[in-house]
């Protein structure tokens, strides 16, 4: 493990680098593109974590990110805190909604443990509009300030979110990916794969279940937070049903056990919609068939991984390493 | 087993890296457009839209882009815009703001300018977005599908220029109209609670009106079951006047529930969600509907007599492959026609800056099918300001009240509601505008 954590950060430095070179090259809008895709990285992230390695269904990791991108912009507004800070804030804040419903999860399971969860994406953004401090449907700013001028005066601010959320999502990835690794990691793959045995072995399995939920529900307040802020806006809308789904097809997609299928599974996400209007244009279609193509294309993807790879395409496989049993 | 883990988290990393670039590398080179001009060439004009074609606010405003696409097809057949042919790229955002704002960026290098971009929330995320930079750009967004009176205000959004008459001066004309016609009455009201409906509940502050039962809901929360509730508030209260100021699907699942519930009220409906065609579509019984009250600012879309309805339903018919002649179509074409003005007023030598200013000089000049003027100016990015009430027919065809358009006009600030001439330019030959 010692030496392996070493040659991990050297990785990471590396793909870094290469994010780094593309963020110079690529136009403005892929780079804009690249930012969403980080974002998705870490919230499939949390959901890899949290059903893949602990065998807990959530439909309702919007709603997380909801509660992480308002914790975030009202420190901001109210406190007046940096931009780190509040993004810490909000990570903070999801992980303390996160012991609340952890605490539901522990007692629930299977589709009731869905059930609760959907209700939760459905309700908690709309709140918003319940309460004038939250700006209702108009939302509130969130202004992180413009780059650094050290960066230079044409560093653009499509390119300054891309660096902050690549970066979150490269430092989520090496935690998520150690913590899989650790004491913790295995507890919650034993939990998932035989309970009763985990049990016997020693594994405190409500406990086991909670922590999951806590790391899980700060992780996705950090993606909500970054959602936030590359709008410049929080409004209940930017949080609906349709996201927690993607996220959790985004995960399904590559491999719901294997965390770097994060990062195919967020490439996927984003890369459809272009896809769609791409095959529309070519088939000379009517805006109603370029709106309606991502949802065939994804459902699409989705039967096809369920048929023929359930525990993930093969690149996801490729890819992955550790124990993908499910 | 360490090793083998590290050499596997290497392909891992360097296959990681290798889908994103394939996958960036691989999507569509951006159009874009390195001259001073984005969407601009010698023989075409590029405009976006973003609007929602899926979703909860699809049902009938997804037929607004096809209407444009129509409308700019029967121009670009008749010699386009100065031999320019005008192109609108068409983006889905389901009425999400992320999505508004992905689609929005998508399009900034690659278009001349938004055109008719639909709903309050989404048209704010675009504005504040840095990503998208719509005033620091000087991107102009040009006759956005929102009554909000907000985006009137020039210094907070210098590039965008609103055409309906506002929230805050529909629901004061409705208020001066409710107080002609139903004093005494017992009064409802449904709103939608985010800005659409602020606007609404100041204009009606502002009129005088105070309802019995005021019911708010959220955007997106609309569905049948939602309306029986809201029908069984308004039952509770009895509410005899009951005036509608939400989207059409909440319209759709107001009116809906009150006709399995037997509720029977004098329904007043906002022009934002009171397109019968799409409120049939919904489920909503013709019975219900008629009787209705509804406000327009444009002719009714059954009054072929009104020579922009018949070209109009003409180029309708020709150019947009059987799509029903509604209040959607109505709106969108008549934005159209608006733009084509703007594009012409601009001049040949088309730019972002110049289509701005053409709109700000001569916008008030334009002719359009409402009957209410245009107040836009080099001071002013208000567009309409009047609106005139009729009842649907059991077609469901809005006809006016004693049968003669009668508009009222006001402002959103304090000023009176006042019953106005109708004072409409002609409409150039077949509908092609020749201005300049």
């Amino acid at each position: 493990m010692l030496k392996s954590k070493p040659i991990r950060f050297l990785l990471l430095i590396l793909v870094a680098g290469v994010l780094f070179l593309l963020g110079n090259v690529l136009p403005d809008y892929r780079v804009y593109e690249g930012a969403t895709a980080s974002i998705y990285v870490i919230a499939i992230a949390s959901i890899i974590l949290l059903t893949g390695y602990s065998g807990q269904i959530s439909l309702g990791h919007g709603a997380l990110m909801a509660i992480g991108g308002y914790a975030a912009v009202l420190s901001r507004k109210y406190w007046h805190t940096s931009g780190v800070i509040s993004l810490i804030i909000a990570v903070l804040a999801a992980a303390l909604f996160g012991v609340i419903l952890g605490y539901a999860a522990a007692r629930l399971r299977g589709p009731y443990l869905a059930g609760t969860t959907l209700a939760l994406a459905v309700g908690l953004p709309s709140l918003a509009n319940q309460f004038h401090f939250l700006g209702g449907e108009q939302g509130l700013n969130f202004d992180i300030g413009a780059p650094p001028k050290f960066l230079g005066s044409n560093f653009s601010t499509t390119k300054w979110y891309f660096w902050i959320c690549s970066i979150a999502a490269l430092i989520i990835f090496w935690l998520v990916q150690n913590l899989l690794h650790s004491r913790y990691g295995r507890q919650w793959k034993a939990m998932r794969s035989a309970p009763v045995s985990a049990a016997l072995a020693g594994i405190n399995i409500a406990r086991s279940k909670v922590l999951a939920f806590i790391i899980s529900s700060g992780v996705a307040g950090l993606a909500g937070a970054l959602l936030v802020m590359t709008l410049n806006l929080v409004t209940p809308s930017e949080f609906p049903l349709s996201l927690s789904f993607a996220i959790v097809t985004g995960a399904v997609l590559a491999g719901i056990a294997r965390l770097p299928g994060a990062v195919v599974g967020a490439l996927i996400i984003v890369a459809i919609p272009d896809l769609a209007d791409q095959i529309a244009t070519k088939i000379g279609g009517a805006e109603r068939i370029s709106a309606n193509l991502p949802g065939f294309i994804t459902s699409l993807l989705l039967i096809l991984t369920i048929l023929f790879a359930p525990n993930g395409a093969k690149i996801g496989k490729l890819v992955s390493h550790g124990s993908t049993r499910t | 087993m360490f090793a083998k883990r590290s050499s596997k988290f290497a392909v891992l990393a360097t296959a990681s890296v290798a889908v994103a670039a394939l996958t960036l590398g691989a999507l569509p080179a951006q159009a874009f457009n390195p001259r001073s001009e984005a969407g601009v060439t010698a023989t075409t004009i590029k405009l976006g839209i973003t609007t929602p074609l899926t979703g909860s606010a699809a049902p009938g405003y997804s037929k607004v882009p096809a209407a444009m696409q129509a409308y700019f097809n029967y121009v670009n057949d008749n010699g386009g815009v100065y031999g320019r042919k005008i192109q609108l790229t068409v983006k889905d955002d389901g009425y999400i703001p992320t999505t508004a704002v992905a689609n929005a960026k998508s399009m900034s290098n690659g278009v001349l300018a938004y055109v008719a971009n639909l709903g309050t929330a989404n048209n704010n995320a675009i504005a504040k977005s840095p990503v998208v930079g719509l005033a620091a750009n000087r991107i102009p967004s040009i006759f956005i599908n929102t009554g909000y009176s907000g985006f009137a205000d020039r210094t907070k959004f210098p590039t965008m220029y609103p055409i309906f008459p506002s929230y805050i001066m529909e629901a004061k004309i409705m208020g001066q109209y409710i107080k002609e016609n139903f004093a005494g009455k017992k009064l409802g009201l449904i709103y939608q609670d985010d800005d659409f409906g602020s606007d609404a509940l100041a204009g009606f502050k502002t009129a005088g009106v105070k309802f019995d039962v005021a019911i708010p809901y959220a955007s997106g929360s609309q569905s049948a079951a939602a309306g029986a509730g809201w029908v069984g508030k308004l039952k509770a209260a009895g509410a005899e006047v009951v005036v509608m100021f939400g989207v059409t699907s909440a319209t759709g699942a107001a009116l809906g529930a009150s006709a399995v519930l037997g509720y029977k009220a004098q329904w007043i409906l906002g022009s934002v969600g009171g397109d019968a065609t799409t409120l049939k579509a919904l489920g909503v019984p013709a019975a219900v509907l008629t009787g209705s009250i509804g406000a327009s600012f444009l002719p009714g879309t059954t009054d072929t007599k009104d020579e922009y309805i018949k070209q109009f339903q003409d180029v309708n018919a020709k150019y947009n492959a059987g799509a029903s002649f509604d209040n959607n179509v109505l709106v969108a074409m008549n934005s159209a026609m608006l733009t084509v003005e703007a594009l012409r007023a601009a001049g040949k030598n088309l730019t972002r800056d110049s289509l701005m200013a053409a709109i700000e000089k001569k916008g008030a000049t334009f002719a359009s099918a409402a009957f209410s003027p245009i107040l836009y100016s080099p001071t002013s990015h208000v567009g309409y300001s009047g609106y005139w009430f009729g009842k649907y027919d059991p077609s469901g065809a809005m006809l006016p009240d004693g049968g003669t358009y009668s508009l009222y006009t006001t402002d959103s600030g304090a000023g009176a509601v006042v019953k106005a001439t109708i004072k409409r330019p002609a409409m150039p030959a077949k509908g092609l505008p020749n201005n300049s």
